[in-house]
């Protein structure tokens, strides 16, 4: 039978002793925070929520033009035209072309236009040219500048056809001006495609990525702690001299266990909702839990299995250690290597292939995953069941193998 | 009287070494027991065993009618081992309510015990500061007291005093004799041999993982040890005199530490002229002399040829 005043002896000395060691509060409480606040500081920056404004060069040849399409009118309307209140281009005049070619290829802007001589004229008169360049820094950068100067002409193009035909019109017996304004508008612009901007439920924001980060920050603390956790429960007392005491005393071995891992477990709780009101509010993640829907209660059994599997694994990596020393350092770097192999902190798709096939089996990251997918993009209880029960039997058999290690150590150290 | 605990032909190997030989013991209850013998004789382990931490590899341990490795056995057993076993980022206080949870004690009854154990230690003043600024001594002090927390009926106290000052040292003797007097049964692990001979009703002294002889103090010395010691304080060290003393001494036992020679002797008043004439021939300064009677120090020598504490 479990004695609860032994189970709650280790509890309340784990507790004591974790919150007044300095070291143990940087590492398991200041350093995930410190790493909340750097990814959503220096990955994410606030700015990363506004619409891109794009460096552009122009050179205007059509200078001194009397047409009201002029260059000098074109350059205006660049630096008038805006996106969601955020002005689009940003413009940059050059006298020749090399040196505007020169400025794109060392990234200082995004694009270029070279307005010719009778610009303003050929358009009004017939069709006029336009020379557009676009920098190519990477193959995504590419797709973006092009789409928004494209975007641009194409729109440019609209509305001039749009007051050509208008203008046309004023010549035209009013009997057929409706034919006449239907074929040309037919003419200039023969789909009239209509853009509706549909938000889904979460898009990707800098709120979201934060979210994520948050989420990683404490999956990775958790990896570090737990794996800790698990490796110190007996190698720790045999360290201090206080294991063999303690066997002698009424206490069962179970209680121990108990103790010990209830003891961590409190300590990954409060470390985890610091690290998600750190999160939430000092950097703007997007964290949602309510309630009021079920597979938000998912989420602290979630965070329990994340923990038992790394107390489980640490006390596995026990095994391994004969000192606190040599347990402390094999669960860092066990920790580092998993941090990126993981999935946990660094995205998946950022990851080689082979990589990813770890982490796609390592079951920590399931139950992050799912935590991640609840908080941060309000998953449905039906799309993350199965990473759900995945993480609940990659617990039991993970804290399982634990409790074996565990045993065999309490029966070695008594014997030393 | 009512046996506390019986140790049946114990056997203990660790790999290839043996660490306790074939040893049997009975200690009965109110009795103070004392496991005499040098750093490695087997003492700890057999303490280990006694206290349920390790099973033996061949024979039989039964504490107060039952096996120590069963709960309700090792909740009656108070043991204080060899090192302290005190938490260092914990107050004296706390590191007792520790120990008073696994002995299922708790609330005011838990603190009531712990207050009442750390006064009888004389560490109450010092029940609020952190373990890891006692010395020593007062770790030591503190283990102690946490291996009375469950009111043991058999209290096992492992070189209880060793790298103790003197006085700390009286202190814990003090505590031992009035827990002996409260009828609490008690096994003591030591190398001191005053400390056994002032604190136990019997004595095993052991000896590379063998209980060599087991009795009272006075029949051990009586049976084992010389007549008399004759102890000499020489002015100056000189170890050629020992050879020539030897043929004074019953079976040519003489002990020389530091400056002072022990001759043991059957006949103090025949050998005692001769041996201070010997020394004084060969040009040696006496600052003192005593003739005392034997000690368990001096039982160990017979019986192994070797000194205690070497």
């Amino acid at each position: 039978m479990i004695r609860w005043s032994a189970v709650k002896a280790f509890i309340v000395r784990d507790l004591l002793e974790v919150f007044r060691s300095k070291e143990v509060m940087f590492w398991m409480i200041a350093w995930p925070i410190f790493w909340v606040l750097l990814s959503a500081y220096v990955f994410v920056p606030p700015s990363t929520e506004q619409p891109m404004t794009l460096s552009v060069g122009v050179i205007n040849y059509d200078v001194g033009s009397s047409s009201p399409m002029s260059g000098e009118r074109f350059i205006e309307i660049l630096n008038t035209t805006k996106y969601k209140d955020v002005k689009l281009f940003k413009v940059k005049i050059y006298e020749n072309e090399t040196k505007m070619i020169e400025d794109i290829r060392k990234g200082r802007l995004d694009g270029g236009f070279v307005i010719p001589k009778n610009f303003g004229e050929d358009i009004i008169i017939g069709q006029a040219k336009l020379r557009v360049y676009i920098g190519v820094r990477d193959i995504r950068s590419a797709q973006i500048i092009g789409a928004i100067l494209r975007g641009f002409v194409e729109g440019m193009n609209k509305a001039i056809s749009i007051r050509k035909i208008e203008e046309t019109l004023k010549y035209v017996p009013e009997n057929i001006s409706e034919f006449i304004r239907s074929w040309g508008l037919g003419i200039a612009m023969p789909i009239n495609a209509t853009f509706i901007e549909v938000k889904p439920k979460v898009f990707i924001s800098r709120a979201t990525i934060v979210g994520w980060f948050t989420i990683g920050a404490l999956g990775m603390s958790m990896l570090y702690s737990g794996l800790s956790i698990g490796s110190l429960m007996v190698v720790g007392e045999k360290d201090r001299g206080t294991l063999k005491r303690l066997l002698a005393s009424p206490m069962t071995s179970t209680e121990m266990l108990l103790g010990k891992t209830l003891a961590g477990l409190i300590m990954l709780a409060i470390m985890s909702l610091l690290v998600i009101i750190a999160g939430y509010t000092l950097c703007g993640a997007r964290i949602v839990w309510n309630p009021t829907k079920l597979e938000h209660w998912l989420v602290p059994l979630l965070l329990m299995v994340a923990a038992l599997i790394t107390i489980g694994l640490g006390s596995l990596l026990s095994l391994l250690a004969r000192s606190v020393r040599g347990a402390s350092a094999l669960s860092t770097v066990l920790g580092l290597m998993l941090s990126f192999f993981a999935g946990i902190w660094f995205p998946k798709w950022m990851m080689p292939t082979w990589m990813r096939i770890f982490a796609d089996v390592f079951p920590a990251t399931w139950a992050i995953d799912a935590i991640r997918e609840i908080m941060v993009y309000e998953a449905e209880v039906g799309e993350i069941i199965h990473k759900v029960i995945g993480s609940i039997i990659a617990a039991i058999i993970a804290y399982g193998s634990g409790i074996i290690a565990y045993r065999y150590l309490l029966r070695k150290y008594a014997e030393v | 009287m009512e046996i506390a605990l019986r140790v049946e032909s114990v056997f203990k190997k660790f790999g290839d070494k043996v660490a306790v030989n074939n040893v049997s013991f009975e200690v009965k209850r109110g009795e103070t027991y004392s496991l005499l013998g040098p750093n490695g004789a087997g003492k700890t382990t057999l303490m280990s065993m006694i206290a349920g931490i390790v099973e033996p590899t061949k024979g039989k341990i039964e504490v107060l009618g039952g096996d120590p490795r069963e709960r309700r056995i090792r909740a009656m057993i108070g043991y204080c081992p060899q090192e302290p076993v005190v938490y260092d980022e914990l107050t004296g206080f706390e590191n007792m309510m520790f120990y008073a949870g696994l002995y299922g004690l708790s609330g005011q009854e838990a603190r009531s015990r712990c207050k009442e154990l750390l006064e009888l230690v004389g560490l109450m003043e010092y029940s609020k500061k952190m373990v890891r600024t006692y010395s020593g001594g007062m770790k030591k002090r503190l283990s102690f007291a946490i291996a009375l927390i469950g009111n043991p009926a058999l209290l096992m106290l492992d070189e209880p005093t060793t790298g103790m000052d003197p006085r700390v040292r009286r202190l814990v003797w003090e505590l031992i004799e009035k827990l002996k007097e409260e009828g609490k049964t008690i096994i003591l692990a030591t190398h001191y041999m005053e400390e056994a001979d002032v604190l136990s009703d019997r004595v095993a002294i052991m000896d590379s993982g063998r209980k060599i002889v087991e009795g009272t103090p006075e029949e051990l010395k009586r049976k084992y040890g010389p007549k008399a010691v004759i102890n000499i304080e020489l002015a100056e060290p000189k170890l050629e005199v020992v050879e020539i003393i030897k043929q004074y001494a019953s079976e040519r036992r003489v002990v020389f530490d530091g400056n002072v020679l022990r001759v043991h002797v059957d006949d103090p008043d025949e050998v005692t002229p001769k041996v201070i004439s010997e020394l004084i021939r060969h040009g040696c300064k006496l600052n003192t002399l005593r003739i005392s009677r034997p000690t368990l120090e001096d039982v160990f020598l017979k019986l192994t040829g070797r000194r205690l504490i070497e």
